[in-house]
């Protein structure tokens, strides 16, 4: 499988060590990425809000790029994703506005005809690659207690997205546990990271992320697992910025789901990853074999009587 | 503003109305709202009702405090959308000169890079650093053009007048 990628600026500029274990972990399920000259997707809270019209231009020059090499897309960023996706929808959905979007991007030597798809990795993944080829290639499991958070921007809105199920959310759960770690419920799964409005009001920004932390925390996982680079940011250095705000005292590690990837398939240099950190985790440096980790879950269930 | 625009914008205003009209106030959207949760003066509920009776968001400036999660959308049992209708709320209001001050510097920003933050030489070094392609870059003149003929470019030079007044 071949796809235009679409890191989206977040990722690019801000989470590189992200992009990385994305561009580490896809060749082993042969999947080749091609980089065009994208724009920023354009992200909804700024450009959108501004200029729907705006919006729907640039997220149709970037879509077409991709069509005129025959390739699909695949993105990184659930916000990317999103707006790519909801551009698309409108598009496909509105001849009248895709006649003017073309009329502009005609000037360009280009033309959006909807013949490209919008993939997020979390897709390709669990949809395209599947969890038992995932768990078949584990060589390294990553024995830790795990929340996940899908991410708004993957979940909504459902009748265009189609990722998961936007109130019970399961797949990056399943994904997690292909890699043999334990996914905790928690109350406020698909509730916001408090991104969103981190720009208007950041007060209420991070006082979402406290509500969001504060349910996450209660269940004591080891980890936070996104696929998103903004929700990643929003907790990682987030949780500090509510720290400070808020007098609270949350210090829970943030991985991209594909880092963990990396690590279980035991791929080198996963250590530079790990390094731009900035809530720690000693991951289990263990050699043990997928075998002995088999015996040892089945060992701790306890017998039914 | 020219009269055709002023018509466009009533219209655009009708059909918000008409959007949120099956709106029975059952408090769903406000229940599910982040915000609302911990910023009260977001109230979903009585924003639907006030477009409804009013045209408009309850106090000036409301619709910016909206996240955008789209959790309002997803569980209103009539199909009322107010994170659609807060959207175009924003496009009238930044018509106006009212878009708060960072959505303008990110936007700005877009223009000039085809990025949201501006990309530092700092972090394309830290690319380099870790083995990452140099990622190729839009004309940055077609980028201004497609903000000039679809309407941002002007509401960008509006909100800087606007908020340059604001700053006197
Ligand atoms: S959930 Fe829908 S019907 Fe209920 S108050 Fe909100 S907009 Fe109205
Ligand atoms: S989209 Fe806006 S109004 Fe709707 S639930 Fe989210 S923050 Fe609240």
């Amino acid at each position: 499988m071949k796809f235009a990628f679409f890191p989206g600026c977040t990722m690019a500029y801000r989470l590189p060590f992200a992009e990385k274990s994305i561009r580490m972990v896809v060749p082993h399920f042969d999947v080749e990425l091609v980089d065009l000259a994208f724009t920023c997707c354009p992200e909804p809270n700024t450009v959108r809000a501004l200029s729907d019209d705006t919006w729907i231009t640039l997220a149709a020059r970037n879509i077409a790029l991709a069509e005129a090499e025959g390739l699909n897309i695949l993105t990184a960023c659930a916000g990317c994703h999103e707006s790519l996706s909801l551009a698309k929808h409108e598009l496909d959905e509105n001849p009248d506005r895709k006649n003017k979007v073309n009329e502009l991007l005609k000037d360009l030597g280009l033309e959006y005809k909807g013949t490209s798809t919008i993939v997020h990795v979390h897709q390709l993944l669990f949809d395209e690659i599947g969890i038992e080829s995932i768990s078949s290639k584990v060589v390294r499991p990553v024995p830790i207690k795990v929340v996940t958070h899908t991410g708004c921007h993957l979940l909504r809105p459902e009748r265009v997205l189609h990722v998961d199920n936007a109130e019970v959310p399961v797949k990056l759960d399943m994904l997690c546990e292909s890699l043999g770690m334990v996914p905790l419920e928690y109350m406020d799964k698909t509730m916001c990271c408090g991104a969103g409005v981190r720009k208007i009001n950041s007060v209420t920004s991070y006082a979402i992320l406290r509500e969001k932390m504060t349910s996450i925390a209660m269940v004591e996982p080891n980890a936070i697992v996104v696929f998103c680079p903004t929700c990643f940011i929003t907790f990682e250095s987030g949780q500090r910025v509510a720290n400070r705000i808020f007098g609270t005292d949350f210090k829970i590690p943030v991985f991209y789901y594909t880092e963990l990837l990396a690590i279980a398939l035991n791929l080198p240099e996963t250590d530079i990853l790990l390094a731009e950190h900035r809530v720690k985790i000693e991951l289990p440096t263990s050699t043990e074999t997928k075998e002995e980790n088999k015996t040892e879950t089945k060992d701790s269930i306890p017998s039914s009587p | 503003m020219s009269d055709m625009s002023e018509d466009l914008q009533t219209n655009r205003l009708k059909e918000l109305k008409e959007t949120a009209l099956p709106c029975f106030q059952c408090g769903v959207c406000s229940s599910s709202c982040p915000v609302f949760r911990v910023s009260p003066e977001l109230n979903p509920r009585v924003s639907v009702d006030s477009i409804i009776s009013r045209g408009k968001v309850p106090s000036e400036g409301n619709e910016w405090l909206c996240a955008y999660c789209l959790m309002c959308d997803q569980r209103c049992p009539m199909g009322v959308s107010l994170a659609e209708i807060l959207m175009v709320i924003k496009n009238i209001s930044a018509k106006e000169g009212q878009a708060p001050p960072d959505v303008i510097e990110s936007a700005e920003s877009l223009m000039a890079d085809g990025c949201q933050s501006p990309i530092s030489s700092r972090s394309e070094k830290q690319r380099e650093d870790m083995g990452l392609p140099k990622l190729p870059r839009a004309d940055p003149e077609d980028v201004k053009m497609l903000f000039r003929a679809t309407g941002a470019a002007e509401v960008l030079e509006l909100n800087r007048s606007t908020s340059g007044e604001a700053s006197e």
